[in-house]
């Protein structure tokens, strides 16, 4: 997947300026940047959920916006923060909608398979009766994944999922997304605010500063004290523990 | 702005079926003068009064609720004060103007509180679904009040309230709308209250502000000046919604500062708009409700598309109140 | 859903119907003479229409309902906020207002009928394209925008009024109640062919419901065309409660009872459970309500009356019970 000069504005603000980058496959990219930055709409303009202005998205030699979306939808998953359901849904039944693309409203024995896989995966089985609606935001957003995980796509898109959990939820959904990648070969991109969750457990890191890429590369490139100082404007150090560079901000 | 107010006000008051002229006035005409003070300069004090009331009093609700889409329309005031004045014309049908003003007064300030109360319990995942659900709730109401003038056949003698106009506004009978002066003036002694409170209970608390007395005598405010408008006028939709928001497109939020030029402008929207109605197809006139109700939704929605397309502030700010959720 | 709750709910619709029947049987034998075999036949004559008229508003209207809580996302709104009901209102003042109450278009059903469903459908049809359009698919948007426009049809409609005379608007009045009664066999069979039809070319879109209700950034993520598919399903809501409406006059309220107690008594998100739910219970409502109305109240309250009295008490009930709309 490339993206190519992407810009969008709004209200006559650009937002996103001349943004191109290429997605290495089967990794683990985190977008970070300051507030505003410009990462949420980079990454709703990949995942066709934000209209841009100009530039394109290639995504397997033919852009974005010729996709037929259903097609697109088994290639690539999208999970927003904007997730509230008014309607009484079991796990188990969001789950059943990630084979939507495939099978529509009526599920063959092979959809039930992989729906049974993902929610074991998720460790949810436990829950799988329960309504979205009663269960505590960790389980809500492995739910979520769950179905994103039956929808079967070589990318996963995540919009910030550590957002609104606690230190122990969040570390485990940042050890998820690593399992997609390793264990299951996904590409997952996402966006996250807590710089270090991006350092430990991603592959690439793309830099975001007013609606442009700062940097982009691995995460030993990016995570120097230059790099994240011009980013986000404050003093860092970056210290190593497992191998991996981790930063410190005051 | 005030020039233009007065000028027009000036021009309005020789504009009618029979000829006033100042030369006559002044030569103390006595028929000329009769006219004058009997009929046109009530008309011209009730247009004012219902501009600046009817604007001021959408701005507090605006304020308090803290959502651009409230109003007396959509926040079931007027529909509350008409269910009033049936209620009265039913019960006691020898009661004089101030007693159908009373049970307008008393229904409108109780059915603005209901419905506040009711939306501040639930938490909104859309600013507009507000003034949707105001709209319902005023539905509700005129749903009763429709059916017992149907049932008592009173539903012609009701349209008299449901339509605004000023052709019966004389001497003698429409005073009650002078009551919306001292209700802005308060209005204006509070507006740095209602703007804290308008922050929410705790932004309020924490200044020492008391949260439920600010709110309900704002919406008591707003109701009073609505109620004695409809009592006078019928009901004029549109200006409480529209006025403050036209003006806050160019002055910004803040109330103290935009209290007076709403006013202004509230006044001379309404006198425009009774000007229009009133040379269209003269020597008849247009009701006002009509006038204002076709300019005020072309506006409206003009406001609306504007929001939309160079909004990002409204659409960050929908899912500041709502995105909690 | 597993199967044992799929189980449960089809049991529960079955025993719905059972109700439907049973009432549809009450509303049909009730009084009915059996003895004699000419007055039997009447009274078959006289109510099978009518009970045919039933069922059909009651599976427009709940369907209909379901559908539009379902695309705007909240279980307390209704498509009585599309503004049908007051289109049609201001199209029978106007015709009456224009030709008189004895002109055909007035006086003779099919005629009336037929101006209805077209006018309501055209402008329908024209003005929510033109606003999804405008507004890029924001549907919020486009239902404030359909209130304003409804209440500005209300606005002429009572200007209008105000200046017709009184024997015209009495005659127009009777038709302004929502009545089951004297409604021919045409009218019955084009009412059923509209209706097949918008089901017909929606069939596709009705399937994706379930997916619609996840949020427009889900459904887009499953593949779904969320902008067009809502649009036709919100025009197809609008032509339904237009068929309706021009059918048997303005019902508000009924939607929003039914499909709750369709959602709170079925408790599953399939929407093909929901709106047959939401039918059956609106033929239990409507068949029940007009037994009670020609029997117990011999006429003297439109059924229309208990449901919007009941209706408005059910949406205050839903507004305290729902933290979050």
């Amino acid at each position: 997947m490339q993206v190519k000069e992407l810009t969008k504005r709004y209200d006559g603000k650009t937002v996103v300026n001349q943004v191109s980058f290429a997605i290495p496959k089967g990794k683990v990219i985190s977008l970070i940047g300051p507030n505003g930055a410009g990462k949420s709409t980079v990454m709703g303009i990949i995942s066709r959920l934000i209209a841009r202005d100009g530039g394109m998205v290639d995504f397997e030699g033919s852009d974005i916006g010729k996709w037929k979306s259903r097609e697109l939808s088994k290639r690539l998953a999208i999970l927003t923060q904007a997730n509230n359901i008014q309607m009484k849904l079991t796990v188990r039944e969001l789950v059943t909608f990630g084979r939507f693309p495939y099978s529509g409203g009526r599920t063959t024995a092979e959809d039930q398979e992989i729906i049974d896989r993902a929610i074991s995966y998720m460790e949810l089985g436990a829950f799988e009766d329960q309504f979205i609606d009663e269960l505590s935001g960790g389980q809500r957003q492995r739910a979520y994944i769950a179905m994103v995980i039956a929808q079967d796509t070589e990318y996963v898109l995540l919009d910030e999922p550590t957002n609104n959990l606690d230190i122990y939820h969040a570390t485990n959904m940042m050890k998820i997304v690593r399992r997609l990648c390793d264990e299951l070969g996904k590409t997952v991109i996402l966006v996250l605010h807590e710089i270090n969750y991006a350092a430990f457990y991603s592959d690439y890191i793309c830099a975001f500063k007013d609606g442009r890429i700062a940097k982009f590369g691995t995460v030993k490139e990016v995570m120097t004290k230059e790099n994240l100082s011009q980013v986000y404007g404050v003093d860092f150090e970056i210290m190593e523990i497992a191998g991996r560079p981790l930063s410190i901000y005051y | 702005m005030f020039a233009l107010l007065l000028v027009l006000a000036v021009w309005s008051l020789f504009v009618g079926v029979l000829d006033v002229e100042l030369s006559g006035l002044l030569q103390g005409d006595r028929e000329h003068l009769e006219v004058f003070l009997i009929s046109r300069l009530p008309r011209l004090l009730a247009i004012l009064c219902t501009g600046i009331g009817m604007s001021v009093a959408g701005l507090i609700m605006q304020q308090l609720c803290m959502n651009k889409f409230v109003s007396p329309t959509t926040g079931a005031t007027i529909s509350s004060a008409q269910f009033g004045i049936l209620l009265a014309l039913l019960f006691l049908p020898n009661s004089t103007l101030w007693g159908r003003a009373i049970f307008s007064f008393a229904f409108a300030v109780f059915g603005t509180w209901i419905f506040v109360w009711f939306i501040q319990r639930i938490q909104f995942k859309d600013v507009v679904m507000v003034p949707l659900v105001g709209i319902m709730f005023g539905n509700v109401i005129g749903g009763i009040t429709n059916y017992l003038a149907y049932k008592y056949e009173m539903t012609q003698a009701l349209s008299t309230w449901l339509v605004g106009h000023f052709s019966m506004v004389l001497r003698g009978r429409y005073e009650i709308v002078w009551l919306t002066v001292p209700l802005v003036v308060l209005a204006f002694l509070f507006a740095n209250h209602f703007n804290i409170v308008g922050m929410g209970k705790d932004f309020s608390q924490n200044l020492g502000v008391p949260y439920n007395f600010v709110l309900f005598l704002g919406l008591t405010i707003a109701a009073m000046i609505t109620a004695s408008v409809v009592v006078v006028v019928g009901s004029i939709s549109y200006i409480g919604l529209i006025v403050p928001n036209l003006v806050a497109m160019f002055k910004g939020d803040k109330i103290r500062g935009t209290l007076i030029d709403t006013a202004l402008f509230g006044a001379l929207f309404v006198l425009v708009c009774d000007m229009v109605g009133r040379m269209v197809i003269f020597p008849y006139e247009l009701p006002i409700e009509l006038i204002v109700g076709i300019i005020g939704s072309v506006l409206f929605v003009a406001l609306l598309l504007y929001r939309l397309r160079h909004g990002r502030k409204a659409v960050r700010l929908n899912r500041k109140e709502g995105g909690v959720a | 859903m597993n199967t044992a709750a799929v189980r449960a709910n089809r049991r529960k619709l079955a025993i719905l119907a059972a109700l439907v029947l049973l009432c549809a049987a009450g509303y049909m034998l009730v009084g009915v003479h059996f003895d004699n075999a000419k007055l039997f036949q009447y009274a078959m004559k006289i109510r099978t229409p009518k009970l045919i008229v039933i069922l059909i508003t009651a599976f427009a209207i709940g369907g209909a309902s379901i559908v539009f809580q379902s695309v705007i996302n909240n279980t307390i709104v209704t498509p009585c906020l599309l503004g049908m009901n007051s289109l049609y209102t201001l199209i029978h003042t106007a015709v009456v207002f224009a030709a008189g109450s004895g002109s055909i278009l007035a006086a003779n059903a099919n005629c009336s009928f037929a101006v209805d469903l077209v006018l309501m459908g055209v402008v329908a049809t024209v003005v929510y394209s033109f606003l999804f359009k405008k507004t890029k698919h924001n549907v919020l948007y486009v239902l404030l925008i359909g209130t304003v426009l409804s209440s500005f049809f209300s606005s002429i409609q009572s200007t209008l009024t105000r200046v017709m005379d009184p024997n015209e608007y009495d005659n127009l009045l009777a038709t302004l109640v929502a009545s089951f009664s004297n409604i021919n066999s045409e009218i019955i069979a084009i009412s059923l062919f509209v209706l097949a039809a918008i089901v017909f070319a929606l069939r596709r879109e009705l399937a994706l419901l379930d997916v619609i209700t996840l949020g427009k950034d889900q459904a887009i993520n499953l593949g779904v065309d969320y902008d067009r598919c809502v649009r036709r399903l919100l025009l197809g809501v609008t032509l339904c409660i237009a068929v309706a409406t021009a059918m048997v006059g303005p019902i508000s309220f009924l939607g929003l009872i039914i499909a709750n107690l369709s959602r709170q008594f079925l408790k599953t998100y399939r929407h093909s459970q929901l709106i047959l739910g939401s039918a059956l219970f609106g033929m239990v409502v409507l068949v029940g309500g007009q037994l009670l109305v020609e029997h117990v109240y011999s006429y003297t309250i439109p059924v229309s009356v208990f449901i919007t009295v009941g209706g408005g008490v059910y949406f205050l009930y839903l507004l305290l019970t729902n933290r979050r709309a």
